[in-house]
């Protein structure tokens, strides 16, 4: 026994943490800093705006947007999950055919939904809302409660600086403009990845040796043979877009989920998209995606591509929900199949062919990009509104 | 990445002067074409939209541009516009490098029936 403790002591220091080049490092540099700078949406006139905030946090735990008077927001997007629900596939009124995405960090994304069938958080918010398996409201039922309740309608009233309208469509769009205010203020702590980075960027060897051996030897393997950074880029550790990774897309016996294929038709054929009379930015700035994005049929089978920052708490992981673990996620890329893919001749995944240790030097990795929750405390609530 | 040229700096293409006023540019040439170029914003980032400004010497009947990774066999996810703005000059929009590592920057400049092609590798981390 005492042998056995010995062999594993050794073997654990053999590994070492680990050194990196100067490529490696930059490369490493270009995930920070973090929180990253942010400014306010410009196609959502209450971005930023208190008042909408306060409406929009009410809003997103309010059971009486639904239809059935029981379910909200925050019954798939729960605070302690990161966000999410932790079930493979959400499931509102009736389950639906993907996870349920988490929303920390979600005003960094410029597409919304695993499939980016919308282009601002406020036209993503109005999806769920109207979903018959989701919330399964119309913008009548909406603009009712929005109208009736009377402290809805106050604090629509301080944010829009006047009482909701007969419009429903538009108090609709001005829910989900409150909704996504709200959703913008989900922002993760630093983490320690964060503290290691800022201290390779700036040569501090005694913070550096404070990250764990193994992460350390899990990073080197993101930026290098892994080259996860290829996709999981910037700050966020997204690159935004979309990407088939091998997960199958049926959804059940004969029917396939199109993922990016499907959510650029969505997207295009979408009255609420940032080309629409609901941008509040008349010189349409951020709708440059929407104006040239390209329907290609290596769409088909593409989903977005995570942020990994608090991705610890978020599982099950992927599209469908399909991999329990952090482990299991990096042994999918380990031992992917290529004949799989449906990437009309692409050639950015093959198998890494991982070995146990490189897989759990990953994982160890992947862990530290969590914050350990605890970044989002509720207001009292109700607070009275005049 | 090609040489820095300064703005107003006029090189000679036979008998043109080609040049691209407003800051630093990239070249890049092939056959009977030069090319100066630069980015708005730069340098650029993974996953962000970014504006081509460029000149193309002598100038063409039409331009396009594109861009593509060609180690991983795929362009871009977005199909930009090109705009004249007079002078041989162009702005293009709607470009963006969505992954890290060498993207190739085409021109395909046409002109009296025939195509040519000018590419510059730039290297995204």
């Amino acid at each position: 026994m005492k042998a056995a403790f010995a062999f594993l002591l050794f073997a654990a220091s053999a590994a070492g943490a680990a050194t990196f080049t100067d490529e490696e490092a930059r490369r490493i540099a270009t995930h920070g800093p973090w929180p990253a700078p942010w400014s306010a949406d410009p196609s959502n006139r209450v971005s930023g705006n208190k008042n909408a905030i306060d409406l929009g946090e009410r809003l997103f735990f309010e059971r009486r947007l639904s239809v059935n008077g029981e379910i909200s927001c925050s019954s798939c997007h729960l605070p302690e999950r990161n966000w999410t629900d932790g079930r493979p596939r959400a499931v509102g009124l009736k389950e639906v055919d993907r996870n349920a995405p988490s929303l920390v960090n979600v005003r960094y994304h410029h597409w919304f939904g695993w499939d980016g069938a919308h282009d601002s958080l406020w036209a993503q918010s109005i999806n769920p809302i109207l979903d018959p398996r989701e919330l399964g409201m119309s913008a009548a039922s909406v603009a009712k409660l929005l109208r009736e309740d009377k402290d809805l309608s106050c604090r629509y009233r301080k944010t829009y600086a006047s009482a909701p309208a007969a419009d429903d469509e538009r108090i609709l769009v001005d829910a989900a403009k409150a909704l996504a205010a709200f959703q913008e203020t989900l922002v993760s702590g630093r983490t320690a990845f964060d503290e290691f980075r800022d201290a390779l960027a700036r040569g501090d060897q005694a913070a550096m040796s404070r990250y764990p051996e193994a992460a350390q030897r899990g990073l080197k393997l993101f930026v290098g043979k892994g080259a996860c950074d290829m996709c999981h880029a910037g700050p966020a550790l997204t690159n935004g877009e979309f990407h088939d990774t091998g997960i199958p897309f049926f959804v059940r016996p004969g029917e396939v989920d199109p993922g990016r294929y499907g959510g650029i038709k969505k997207l295009l054929a979408d009255p609420m998209n940032l080309l629409g009379p609901y941008n509040d930015d008349a010189k349409r700035s951020t709708a440059i995606g929407t104006r040239h994005v390209s329907l290609e049929q290596r769409n088909f089978g593409e989903f977005k591509v995570p942020s990994l920052r608090n991705l610890e708490s978020s599982m099950p992981y992927m599209h469908n929900g399909s991999l329990a673990s952090l482990r299991d996620v990096v042994k999918h890329y380990s031992e992917i199949n290529p004949d799989r893919l449906h990437s009309d001749g692409e050639a950015i995944l093959k198998p890494l062919h991982l070995s146990d240790g490189e897989i759990a030097d990953l994982v160890a990795f992947l862990e530290t990009l969590s914050d350990g929750g605890g970044q989002y405390k509720r207001r009292p609530f109700p607070e009275d509104c005049r | 990445m090609r040489a820095l040229l300064f703005a107003f700096l006029a090189i000679a293409t036979g008998t043109q002067a080609c040049e691209l006023p407003g800051g630093p540019a990239q070249k890049a040439q092939s056959g009977k074409y030069l090319v100066l170029y630069r980015t708005q914003p730069a340098p650029l980032k993974v996953g962000q939209h970014f504006v081509l400004e460029f000149a193309v010497c002598p100038a063409p009947d039409s331009v396009r541009v594109d861009a593509t990774m060609p180690e991983h066999r795929h362009g871009m996810n977005y199909r930009p516009t090109v705009t004249a703005t007079g002078e041989g000059r162009y702005k293009a929009e709607g470009l963006m490098f969505h992954m890290a590592g060498r993207w190739e920057l085409v021109f395909e400049l046409r002109s009296g029936g025939k195509t040519e092609r000018v590419a510059q590798s730039i290297r995204l981390e």
